[in-house]
């Protein structure tokens, strides 16, 4: 691996001379450790200069073992593995400057290390609570050692719920704030989006999230064990979970050095690949149920069903597989499922095909056309992921770049289309599931024989990286195994967790009746962003928004 | 307990409410509205507010953050009315069921709202699972609207 990264770490230890610690190999990447003051400056060259893809930040605490706080912040050199970039600050004060200037994608989960950790950000735009519910005391940080996962402190104040209210916006113009959710028709799970309009048109949008944080990082940091992890990781989301298991699967496998056996890998792509399918269809039938198409919905829904059923033939469940454990999976596909498996998956495409005719329609055309506009360079700096980023014209895809499973001998094309709107994001989804169709037969025609599981042992303080492409984009997992057969720190980054904070430059300027379709085209799936626990920011860029407090001085008149 | 007396006599319109589950319920509920499975002929029709409903679908565990959203939705809802409990999560937490982030399951909020808001819980029909499937959904649908009985007895568990 360190091979692989000899020009990197020559370059940078040329130039950053006395800003880096040193250079250590990890499970899927290479582990740099700077100092803290130089993390802006380092992190700023490898993003603008090296042009990596940014993919998460972590915090961690590792009191009990060097007495420090670490951060790590996740950068993706495709093609190579995982860079991973770690500064640690002594535990009595735990200051870290922020990197979000340089790099904006990691504005949230810079935040959410603040929350969970309580590590200040030096010089972060917004130091705003974003994770943990209003009431949530001060002091305490969930994931920090020394909290009970079952504790639930009381209240330090009342819950508060947001009501719409009119913001004076400058001269004599007023704008109308729109409440979306948290319990919406548009929405099936419960997020609040707080759409600023003038008129028809949305001008800004607020969004407050995180109310499915469950705690999952920190329950499976203390109470369960390595081989119990995955089932855990799988119910992080309901629609991508297998996504979560396996990379969560393929961190430790690379932590550890497990060798996986070819079937095991094999049967992994395939399950990953029906969970694609039956993903994007349902995507399909939500996104015409916005448009108004219910014959839509209704269809690939109906489609949807074959999707279900091959998966229960496989591995023994509609959803939630519950298949994948480290070191290779616990269930064998019977040679005679192979050939009924066929069969449905021949029927899926015939009746897609035919669908996706009926569905490029000018009529749903003229809906996603020039609507919800992400701009190329915007996608790179927020380090949108997925079918959002391909959407925009960057033709990344975690399983080439940082290819996982089966995929390096599998044979497919990544779908990129360049207009940056709803209709082409709705294009590479649709050019997706046929594209997974395809893998599907390929390895159901080519599935190796041999053991489908490998037993090993665990060590402790081992990090590994592992990503897996869902069918939102890359889940990014980092894990450190600790001690008792348990994980010390375990990271989990979902796709939407980047995606969202596009939404803000795609919803500017749409008419209010596409905003739900807008807001869709990222597919979003809350559970997997929120799996820790608020999210209030609002862009001054564009409109100038007074607070609360002077709109209530702006109507008593003082 | 679970038979909601009288039983609805027209089309029960459903509210489906995420309370933090993790998409898989959901996703299963969505599955039993659709063609193959089509919850529609029993009438049930999704509405978009509380307000229009006579069962509330409940998924999900329950998490601190929407808790206070999930009570005034339940108060906003005409009565009678009855719950749909559905997925292990709702029923008793789940695998979450101690966690910080969560109050851990349908019952401990009705157990908080009894004291806070003096709300009676409504006739409560509990679908275990991870998720459910939708048979089971469209089986507890159906004991609601009282066209099946339940097959099992309830048994309450005690230490000796």
């Amino acid at each position: 691996m360190e091979a692989k990264f000899s020009s990197i770490i020559e370059e940078l230890e040329n130039i950053f001379k006395n800003c880096i610690i040193g250079f250590k190999e990890i499970g899927g990447g290479l582990l740099t450790e700077v100092k803290a003051e130089c993390l802006p400056e380092v992190a700023s060259y490898v993003f603008n200069n090296l042009r990596m893809y940014y993919s998460t930040s972590s915090g961690s605490d590792e009191r009990s073992i060097d007495g420090k706080f670490a951060v790590y912040h996740v950068f993706s050199a495709d093609g190579i593995g995982f860079f991973v970039l770690k500064a640690s600050v002594p535990a009595t004060k735990p200051c870290i400057p922020s990197i979000t200037s340089k790099v904006p994608g990691a504005n949230w989960a810079e935040r959410e290390a603040m929350d969970m950790f309580g590590i200040t950000f030096i010089n972060h735009p917004e130091p705003k609570r974003l994770v943990l519910p209003d009431d949530w005391p001060k002091n305490l940080h969930p994931l920090r050692k020394d909290f009970e996962y079952s504790y639930r402190p009381s209240s330090s104040s009342e819950p508060t719920i947001s009501t719409s209210i009119d913001i004076y916006v400058g001269g004599t113009e007023y704008a109308s704030t729109l409440p979306l959710g948290p319990y919406h028709p548009a929405l099936h799970e419960p997020e609040y989006f707080e759409l600023l309009i003038k008129g028809e048109e949305v001008i800004d949008v607020k969004y407050r999230g995180f109310h499915v944080h469950r705690g999952i990082e920190k329950i499976g940091e203390s109470k369960l064990t390595y081989n119990q992890v995955p089932f855990i990781a799988e119910r992080i989301c309901g629609i991508c979970g297998f996504a979560h298991s396996s990379s969560y699967c393929i961190a430790i496998e690379r932590a550890l050095k497990i060798d996986v056996p070819e079937r095991a890998q094999y049967i992994r792509s395939l399950i990953l690949e029906i969970e694609r399918i039956h993903s994007h269809l349902l995507w399909v039938g939500v996104a015409c149920h916005l448009l108004g198409f219910e014959t839509g919905f209704m269809q690939s829904w109906r489609i949807r069903e074959h999707v279900m059923e091959l998966a229960e033939l496989l591995t023994g469940s509609r959803k939630t597989y519950g298949i994948n454990i480290p070191g290779g999976v616990r269930r064998d596909i019977l040679e005679p499922y192979i050939d009924r498996a066929k069969k449905v998956i021949k029927l899926v495409e015939d009746e897609f095909k035919v669908l996706r005719d009926k569905l490029l329609v000018p009529e749903v055309k003229v809906r996603l056309k020039e609507i919800g506009y992400l701009p190329k360079e915007d996608a790179r700096k927020l380090a949108v992921l997925g079918p959002t980023m391909r959407g925009s014209g960057i033709a990344r895809d975690v399983r080439k770049d940082q290819p996982y499973c089966a995929y390096r001998d599998l044979d497919f094309r990544i779908a990129v289309y360049d207009e940056g709107d709803n209709l082409s994001r709705t294009l590479v989804r649709i050019d997706e599931i046929l594209e997974s169709i395809n893998i599907v037969k390929q390895i159901l025609d080519n599935l190796p024989s041999g053991p489908i599981r490998t037993e090993f042992e665990p060590k402790p303080y081992r990090i590994g990286v592992g990503a897996a492409e869902a069918p939102r984009g890359e889940v990014f997992h980092l894990l450190i195994t600790g001690e008792r057969n348990r994980l010390y720190r375990w990271r989990v980054r979902a796709p939407t967790y980047n995606n969202i904070p596009a939404l803000k430059i795609m919803l500017r300027g749409v008419p209010l009746a596409d905003a739900p379709i807008t807001i869709a085209s990222i597919d979003p799936c809350f559970s997997c962003t929120d799996r820790c626990i608020l999210i209030k920011d609002l862009d001054h860029n564009y409109v100038k928004r007074t607070s609360l407090l002077s709109f209530r001085k702006f109507i008593k008149g003082d | 307990m679970a038979r909601i007396n009288p039983p609805f006599k027209k089309s029960p319109w459903i509210f489906h409410l995420n309370t933090g589950g993790c998409n898989a319920c959901d996703i299963e509920i969505l599955d039993a509205l659709t063609p193959y499975h089509d919850v529609e002929r029993f009438g049930m029709k999704l509405v978009g507010t509380p307000r229009h409903a006579d069962v509330i679908l409940l998924t999900g565990p329950i998490t601190r953050e929407s808790k206070i959203k999930v009570i005034r939705t339940l108060l906003a809802v005409p009565r009678p009315f009855a719950v749909l409990a559905i997925g292990s999560c709702a029923v008793g937490g789940g695998i979450w069921f101690d966690s910080y982030a969560t109050i851990g399951g349908l019952p401990n909020l009705y157990e908080e709202m009894r004291h806070k808001y003096n709300f009676e819980p409504p006739p409560t029909i509990y679908i275990p699972g991870c998720p459910p499937r939708p048979e089971a959904i469209i089986f507890g649908a159906a004991q609601a609207l009282g066209i099946l009985k339940k097959k099992v007895k309830r048994e309450v568990y005690k230490e000796d």
